[in-house]
């Protein structure tokens, strides 16, 4: 794999280079898909843990409580380190191990190429490089919980002073560096393939709102991690080597003076993490909405309204995710003139994204509406998602995020944008793409029971939180009822439980769906959603260069319901 | 599949132009370390020493990476990249500013040694909030320790 | 789904929608990465030095002469590896192979002073623990050296690749010869401001 074999052309590929260091971007899209899956229920796990107590403190978590060591959990009563732990892995593991992977490293890598008529992407070794990064970077990440002292304790956000003295914060840098690594590799491939590699006839401005929001995603990675990696590789200095990037002088720690120099920024940390994480949550949210995007054109069978509105959305909110990080630190003592500076970007980068759910919302009308699975999803995105944004208003008015910061009202709003945001989508897109990646179906009944009892169930999880954030219960708290305030609104906490482990056993239908048709599944055409988009026009799976010969591309992606035309769609790559 | 090999976009050398621009770079440092044994008071050090490493950083970019005539799209590639940088590095001078009100008693009383009085001053880490009148007593005996503590 | 092909099949393509082969796009697009993660270590200097009650002179706390000469050899490094390319243009092999070897021995030169450097400190007892001066100084060209030994790897790469016929034949080669040249130089000027940065300013 190391060397270039141009010279003799073709060979037989063995089982290592086919299967397991492939550099085709399909199988390394399928690799990712699978990989942040099991991340995803791992994260999932973690949090099953945590809403136990939550709901019930003090008591002794059922089947699992004895199963755990006596310094996480003394009699199966979840210690306060041991719920810290599960609370910052739970956050780092959805964010770096699932969601974005599976958004960019799966759904990216296996559907960008096909829409934009590409043969493979960009730099194809490069792209298995990315893949076999991110997998020992999770394992890494994940084997934290087996060292000594512990994972990482001190949030995904890893403030110091704490992150400095916790234990378990190590690994945490050291698994960050390496993702960080994975992330800038698949972006760099992501951009140049976008840029460069787009079959004759692809404009930029015939490409799938889904390439775009790659891009714009792409872009984001690209300039908004390497700031995380220098902040990491600065608070790695510190604790392995006792520098003093972030440790003010004269800390006493426990009555301890603390052993460093000292004249270092706490604060300087902040920035540096925010200025990443903000455009991250973009990341979070912006392929997502392309798939929305996506599904709903095609289950409409009209163009989708405001095409150019949506490219257009997109970059501005790209633009704008750099310049609005300090939200998240309003009551951190900055100036209150910088303060004023953020709340304006904030509520300026509000505005493209109402646009895009406008025009999402827009699309529907007049359109003959198709009822399937991927619509599902696409429709409860719609107000889920809007429901996560808005509640993002109160958070990003300086004033008003003084009551709600680290309350509840937070949690629940970058859950409702990320879960019944971001992860229903991405639901939604395994449904609309399956067929491609497996010339199969997945199973319709299975798929509806998947769908209500997922939809029904986040909303149960996180509607309370909101409820809860406003009463002023604080985020982070081991114990809710610690805080005398929080007692009249603890019952919404069982609520949560109880919706979170009906959410768990909803997702059992959906896997076995998954693996089931993978093989037994009913078997479809080419296009079995009547699609216009390019990766529709390649056979399902699409073997290895995609096309047997490159495509030229005639017309834009939406080209729904054309009048005079006897079908209701109209491929891109069809000359007539 | 396309295989087009045969395209290519490197820039024809100028051997002639590396040598001049070598011997540009080699004066260039040899003034940043003179000008920085003058000993100039630090801004003006700082700002004479940021303009020649620019001067020659330009110098290496332009013309040794063939950014002088290289094609729109990197350059426009780069724009974004400085911007970015610019935006990250901006609201860390307020950062700078406030520090003050969140490192320890013993700096702010450094960098404040001409500061006292009874009242509480804006920006002391030690500043003590005005208890309403009953509790005037209790209140003045918590002052007197705390300013103890500069 | 047969699987026998060759991943440098797709690339290479200048002639494609931007004008600009997909390495030399991918080389620039990682360099503004590396930007960015030299602007934020910068940033950090800038504000743990404005918030500092005290900041040495570097002439006083550093070895400014062995610094110099460093930027002197980092600079010609620069200027023999963009002879190596021209050498490479013209198709020239050992005039290829006789200025990279001067661009990888200059390379080792650097680290070798930079050794020097950081042994007489740690025989004085200054590590990265002792002030945010050394802990800047330590870290920001720590990652720098380890920035060098990557290049050492790449240009000795492809030092190594100009033996073998079908690398230095390759459509393709030129160009890589390029990207290597262009993430040295940017090495180069994340000296250029290092060097004031720290020891001069």
């Amino acid at each position: 794999m190391s060397h270039d074999d141009h010279g003799h052309g073709h060979h037989e590929l063995t089982f290592w280079e086919k299967y397991v260091f492939s550099v085709d971007h399909k199988v390394i899209g399928l690799q990712y898909l699978i990989t942040s899956f099991i991340f995803l229920l791992v994260g999932f796990g973690l949090m099953g843990l945590m809403r136990w107590q939550l709901a019930f403190p003090g008591t002794p978590i059922p089947f699992f409580g004895h199963l755990f060591p006596a310094d996480l959990a003394p009699n199966g009563v979840m210690s306060g380190e041991f719920y810290n732990a599960l609370g910052a892995m739970h956050g780092t593991i959805m964010v770096f191990l699932g969601v974005v992977p599976l958004a960019v490293g799966a759904y990216g890598n296996y559907v960008l190429p096909l829409q934009i008529g590409a043969p493979d992407m960009a730099f194809p070794r490069m792209n298995m490089m990315s893949y076999w990064t991110y997998l020992p970077g999770g394992i890494l990440m994940l084997s934290s919980f087996l060292m000594p002292g512990g994972a990482a304790q001190s949030g995904w956000t890893s403030y110091p002073p704490l992150s400095i003295i916790n234990p378990g914060q190590t690994m945490w840098l050291l698994s960050m560096v390496i993702l960080i690594t994975s992330s800038l590799l698949g972006a760099i491939n992501f951009l140049v393939t976008t840029i460069n590699m787009r079959a004759p006839g692809m404009s930029l401005w015939r490409m799938p709102v889904f390439c775009w929001a790659q891009f714009v995603t792409s872009v984001l990675l690209l300039l908004a991690f390497p700031p995380l990696e220098a902040a990491s590789v600065l608070q790695l200095m510190d604790r392995v080597f006792h520098t003093s990037f972030y440790m003010p002088k004269d800390l006493v720690i426990l009555g301890k003076a603390y052993m460093g120099s000292g004249g270092g920024q706490p604060l300087l940390w902040q920035h540096l993490f925010w200025f990443l994480a903000h455009p991250e949550v973009y990341v979070l949210v912006l392929p997502p909405m392309g798939i929305v995007a996506e599904i709903i054109a095609n289950n409409t069978r009209k163009p989708l309204h405001g095409y150019k509105t949506l490219v257009f959305s997109m970059i501005a909110i790209g633009v704008m995710s750099f310049m609005v990080w300090a939200h998240h630190m309003f009551i951190s003592g900055m100036s209150p003139a910088l303060g004023n500076f953020f709340l304006v970007t904030t509520m300026i980068i509000s505005v493209p994204s109402v646009a895009i759910l406008t025009c999402l919302i827009f699309s529907l009308k007049g359109g003959s509406i198709r009822y399937n699975l991927p619509m599902a999803y696409a429709l409860a995105f719609l107000p889920l998602f809007g429901i996560g944004g808005l509640t993002g208003l109160p958070l990003g008015l300086t004033v008003t995020d003084i009551y709600l910061h680290d309350t509840y009202y937070v949690i629940g709003h970058f859950h409702f944008v990320v879960v019944t945001g971001s992860i229903i989508a991405l639901m939604g897109g395994t449904y609309y793409w399956f067929p491609k990646w497996y010339g199969r179906k997945m199973n319709d009944t299975l798929g509806w029971i998947h769908f209500w009892g997922t939809t029904t169930s986040m909303t149960g999880i996180f509607l309370p939180m909101l409820f809860m954030g406003l009463a002023g219960a604080s985020r982070r708290l081991y114990d809710p009822t610690a805080q005398l305030h929080n007692l009249p609104v603890q019952g919404w906490n069982v609520v949560s439980t109880i919706s979170a482990y009906c959410l768990g056993v909803f997702q059992l239908p959906f896997i076995y769906n998954f693996f089931n048709s993978m093989w037994r599944g009913e078997k479809t055409p080419e296009n079995p959603w009547q699609a216009t988009t390019l990766e529709w026009a390649c056979p399902s799976p699409p073997p290895h260069g995609n096309f047997e010969k490159t495509p030229v591309v005639y017309r834009g992606p939406y080209e729904y319901s054309v009048p005079g035309r006897k079908t209701d769609f109209w491929m891109q790559t069809d000359k007539n | 599949m396309a295989k087009n090999n045969n395209n290519h976009d490197e820039h024809r050398p100028d051997v002639g132009m590396y040598v001049k621009v070598f011997g540009a770079l080699m004066v260039l440092t040899l003034v940043t370390v003179a000008i920085s044994k003058v000993h100039l008071p630090r801004p003006q050090a700082i700002g004479l020493g940021l303009f020649v490493a620019c001067i020659k950083a330009s110098l290496v970019g332009a013309l040794f990476m063939h950014l002088w005539g290289e094609n729109k799209l990197i350059h426009n590639a780069l724009y974004i990249t400085v911007a970015c940088g610019a935006i990250m590095i901006l609201p860390m001078i307020d950062l700078a500013m406030v520090a003050h009100r969140i490192t320890s008693p013993a700096d702010v009383a450094s960098q404040h040694p001409h500061e006292g009085g009874e009242e509480g001053h804006a920006n002391s880490v030690t500043e003590t909030i005005e208890l309403p009148a009953s509790a005037a007593a209790p209140a003045a005996a918590a002052k007197k320790p705390a300013k103890k503590a500069h | 789904m047969s699987q026998t092909y060759d991943p440098t099949e797709f690339m290479g393509n200048a002639d494609t929608h931007s004008g600009v082969t997909n390495a030399k796009l991918g080389v620039w697009l990682f360099l503004a990465s590396e930007i960015m993660l030299f602007a934020t270590l910068f940033t950090s200097y800038i504000v743990l030095r404005m918030v500092s009650t005290s900041w040495p002179w570097g002439w006083d706390a550093l070895n400014v002469p062995l610094a110099t000469l460093n930027t002197v050899i980092l600079i010609s490094s620069s200027v023999t590896i963009v002879m190596a390319y021209a050498k490479a243009y013209d198709k020239n092999k050992s005039g290829f192979q006789l200025w990279m070897a001067a661009t990888v021995l200059l390379s080792l030169g650097f680290l070798v002073v930079k050794a020097f450097e950081y042994g007489h400190e740690f025989a004085l007892g200054i590590g990265p623990h002792t002030s945010v001066f050394y802990a800047i100084y330590f870290t920001m060209t720590g990652l720098h050296g380890i920035h060098i030994l990557g290049g050492i790897a790449v240009n000795g790469g492809l030092l190594y690749m100009s033996t073998q016929k079908e690398h230095w034949e390759h459509p393709l080669f030129l160009g890589r010869v390029e990207g290597a040249g262009l993430y040295w130089h940017f090495v180069d000027i994340v000296w250029i401001f290092l060097f004031p940065a720290l020891y001069l300013l």
